[in-house]
């Protein structure tokens, strides 16, 4: 069996929760993956939430070999296709040293490595997510 | 009614007993990234528990070369299967 077909196939709408820093383990990737293959179904990731070593994936420094994925690329199409919020846990960001230019700026850093469409919030953001959209489904390391 | 997702490799049983004692009748098991060795005809006593309601993530499988390994001991299901997975149940837990 390769796929199965519910009675009803609606739209629904999905959070993705990403606890794993990119390359050191699949789960960003397998995040990304699962992600595409909704958009094939109908479906739509609404938010995906970085969270512990997952907030790397927002660090726009990263510079993969050309010929090998970016994950940095695949989160920003993801936002450009289907206008998926790329959500980063503020706290967590901080203390890996994620800031945009607000927090750098408050914090006397000399550079900034978070930029749109990936914004630097907090975890009622997560809650709310929870709540608010169809499906949640954790990948984490 | 949940899906679980667990990524850990039979090597650490205590997440697959974890699951077995949060698992109830009409749960479903995928077993993705790491996990897939469990579908190995050797290793699958870790899903004893599930018999019956267990499936491995197809591509994970490919990318560590198991796919043939597991012939028909245990579902496979591709990426829209495990979609699909997401339609049935609306709660999933991931275990890691």
């Amino acid at each position: 069996m390769t796929s199965r077909s519910p009675d009803t196939h609606r739209p629904l709408s999905y959070a993705l929760l990403v606890h794993g820093a990119p390359y050191g383990h699949q789960a960003a990737l397998s995040a990304l993956r699962f992600a595409r293959a909704l958009a094939q179904r109908g479906h739509r990731v609404a938010t995906v939430f970085f969270y512990h070593d997952g907030v790397h994936n927002a660090s726009t420094l990263m510079s993969p070999p050309q010929d090998e994925l970016s994950l940095q690329a695949g989160w920003r199409e993801l936002h450009a296709q289907q206008g998926s919020a790329l959500l980063v846990c503020v706290a967590a960001g901080l203390r890996r040293g994620l800031l945009d230019e607000a927090e750098a700026a408050r914090h006397g850093k000399p550079a900034a490595n978070v930029e749109p469409p990936f914004e630097l919030t907090g975890l009622g953001q997560l809650v709310d997510a929870m709540f608010s959209h169809d499906r949640l489904l954790t990948f984490a390391p | 009614m949940i899906l679980h997702l667990i990524n850990r490799a039979p090597q650490h049983p205590a997440v697959y007993q974890a699951l077995a004692e949060s698992f109830s009748k009409g749960d479903h098991v995928l077993l993705i990234e790491d996990a897939c060795y469990a579908a190995l005809p050797g290793r699958q006593d870790v899903l004893a528990p599930f018999a019956g309601a267990v499936s491995a993530l197809e591509e994970d499988l490919v990318s560590r070369g198991l796919r043939k390994r597991v012939g028909d001991s245990l579902e496979v299901v591709d990426m829209a299967g495990f979609v699909s997975l997401t339609e049935l149940y609306s709660r999933s837990l991931s275990w890691f």
